[in-house]
């Protein structure tokens, strides 16, 4: 029994837990965290709202309804208010809907998290189509509730669309891409950047036994997409537990104060950055450490952060963007690890031959079984990338795995509760339609171009459903139009 | 007496709001009374973009953010003033 238990859901789920941690997160999440807390302490948000006002042109209140979903919007304590907001007493249900669809998309975090765990390709197909057809259910939502629309209670438009409202500091912006620029260069896969321009060699007898030690401990698989850990991988979840450890003491009571405890916790994400850029081996009776173009970027990042930091940003500035970077560590982070450990285990118990035959080709069926699958299962924040890893490793074709990512992340029962308060039954079940539809269509359209179809006759595919949507709603909207103007 | 407002629908930075700005308020010797508002449409009563909102004496003086104590204080201060 217990021996049962750490073979089919110790072992494997640790062992998950461990590759994820060392090899994926790091280097990504840790920058990614960082930057998003600096987009919701940094940017004022009337500086994109004022784009979203009632009066506001739908050329110019779509795509910054977009601009606002994947800077502004990172948990949903901001997607409520905003989402509400921009309903009410802004630019109204289309470009609202808009921002509830590529918010989760198309945020930092699930960009760079999709990136580094399954590919720029899925990340970027992810980012473009979440575009595309979260604009074009916007223009739905608002063709079909035109009438109720017109009629929205009619308050004061002060927040949205104020004129002059705050701006986004430029100092605060360079800080910023800095973290862009950095998290760029520890994920980008440039023969510059990844190749050793020195090579530094240590005589450690340890290593090569330990390396033995660690394979035994994690035993894996390439062929089946598993991961092993690698002596680099150990000190990398070392300093990673250190540097929560530390943030705990330094940054969760930092509105009283910065202490020595938040200088600490500066120093381990910079050396754990570092560390995590170096091409670490084992060696034959020891260890050769190359320094990476990938370090020598880190390095130079991370030394124009600290200026840029002193020099323009003021202490009310850097607390609130520590804070808010350690909040979203803490609300996101152990949900992610407590949902590796549950994929790991779950990935020794399906089947590869089920996957591939409901998904394993990019089929109409294939594509609704992805989004049948997200829309029933509710992940936290994240975890739909590692579960759509294993169905990946497990057979899954890409197409209908970007149908089930587009699907996840935008439905679940808590997403619809809240909307359906905000708007209605009405129109939350017409946008569940909507997302699905879309959804498959998007996972579809991506899968055949993974196959191979011609990227031109797909984009001017996609196109043509788009128009012929847009020609029958404006019919529709016609034989409303006298009601509503 | 002042009225200070909590706008937010419960969420991690809305609870250390609360309890940062009580703390406040007992440590000035400031009578303090305090809502909660949780619902959308009471939030959305307020011009605020993002949660939690403070409310003093029907004013908001921030949103988004949590402030410090020694500001909270500081508005506290002035709305006991004024009244």
């Amino acid at each position: 029994m217990l021996n049962g238990l750490v073979e089919y859901v110790i072992r494997p789920g640790v062992g998950n837990l461990a590759a994820y941690l060392a090899a994926h997160v790091l280097l990504c999440l840790l920058p990614a965290f960082v930057i998003a807390g600096a987009m919701t302490a940094l940017i004022p948000k009337s500086s994109i709202t004022r784009f979203l006002g009632r009066s506001t042109p739908g050329r110019v209140s779509y795509p910054a309804a977009a601009l606002a979903g994947s800077v502004l919007a990172v948990c949903s304590c901001t997607i409520v208010p905003l989402f509400a907001g921009i309903y009410r007493k802004g630019a109204g249900i289309g470009p609202a809907v808009t921002f509830l669809f590529f918010a989760p998309a198309a945020n930092i975090l699930a960009l760079v998290y999709t990136g580094s765990v399954i590919g720029a390709d899925l990340a970027f197909a992810r980012f473009a189509l979440s575009l595309a057809f979260g604009i074009g259910i916007g223009l739905i939502m608002a063709t079909i509730f035109h009438a109720d629309d017109a009629a929205h209670d009619r308050r004061t438009d002060s927040a949205f669309g104020a004129h002059g409202g705050e701006r986004l500091n430029r100092g605060a912006l360079a800080f910023m891409m800095a973290w862009v620029a950095l998290l760029l260069a520890g994920t980008l896969k440039l023969g510059w950047l990844t190749g050793s321009h020195a090579q530094l060699s240590f005589a450690a007898g340890w290593a090569e036994p330990l390396q033995a030690g660690l394979d035994r401990l994690v035993p894996h698989d390439a062929a089946r997409g598993e991961e092993g850990v690698t002596i680099q991988g150990v000190a990398l979840i070392v300093l990673l537990c250190a540097i929560g450890a530390c943030a705990w003491l330094g940054l969760e009571r930092i509105h009283e104060g910065f202490n020595r405890w938040t200088r600490v916790t500066g120093a381990l994400v910079a050396a754990t950055l570092l560390v995590a850029a170096l091409d670490l081996r084992t060696t034959p009776g020891g260890l050769s450490m190359g320094i990476t173009g990938k370090f020598l970027a880190v390095l130079a990042a991370l030394g124009l952060l600290r200026q840029l930091g002193r020099r323009y940003l003021s202490e009310d500035e850097v607390r609130d963007w520590l804070w808010e970077s350690w909040r979203f560590v803490k609300q996101i982070f152990p949900l992610l690890v407590v949902g590796v450990f549950i994929v790991g285990v779950v990935r020794g118990l399906v089947r590869p031959e089920w996957v591939q035959a409901v998904a394993g080709h990019n089929t109409i069926g294939g594509n609704l079984a992805g989004v049948v699958f997200g829309v029933f299962m509710y992940f936290p924040t994240l975890v739909e990338v590692p579960i759509a890893r294993m169905f990946l490793d497990l057979g899954m074709h890409r197409g209908p795995l970007l149908a089930y990512l587009m699907s996840d992340p935008e439905l679940s029962l808590q997403s619809i509760l809240m909307i359906t308060a905000i708007m209605g039954r009405a129109k939350t079940w017409a946008y569940v339609g909507w997302v699905a539809v879309f959804s498959a269509a998007a996972g579809l359209t991506y899968g055949a171009w993974i196959d191979g179809a011609n990227p031109v006759t797909l984009a001017a595919g996609v196109a043509l459903f788009l128009a012929i949507l847009a020609g029958a709603l404006r019919m529709i909207s016609r034989s409303h139009a006298p009601a509503a103007t | 007496m002042v009225t200070v407002k909590i706008l937010g629908s419960g969420c991690a930075n809305c609870k250390r709001l609360e309890e940062m700005a009580r703390k406040a308020a007992q440590d000035a010797g400031i009578a303090a009374e305090f809502v909660k508002v949780t619902d959308t449409e009471g939030i959305l009563a307020y011009d605020i973009l993002s949660t939690p909102g403070l409310v003093i004496n029907e004013k908001v003086v921030s949103a988004g953010r949590i402030p410090v104590p020694a500001t909270i204080a500081g508005w506290l201060k002035d709305a006991a003033a004024a009244a």
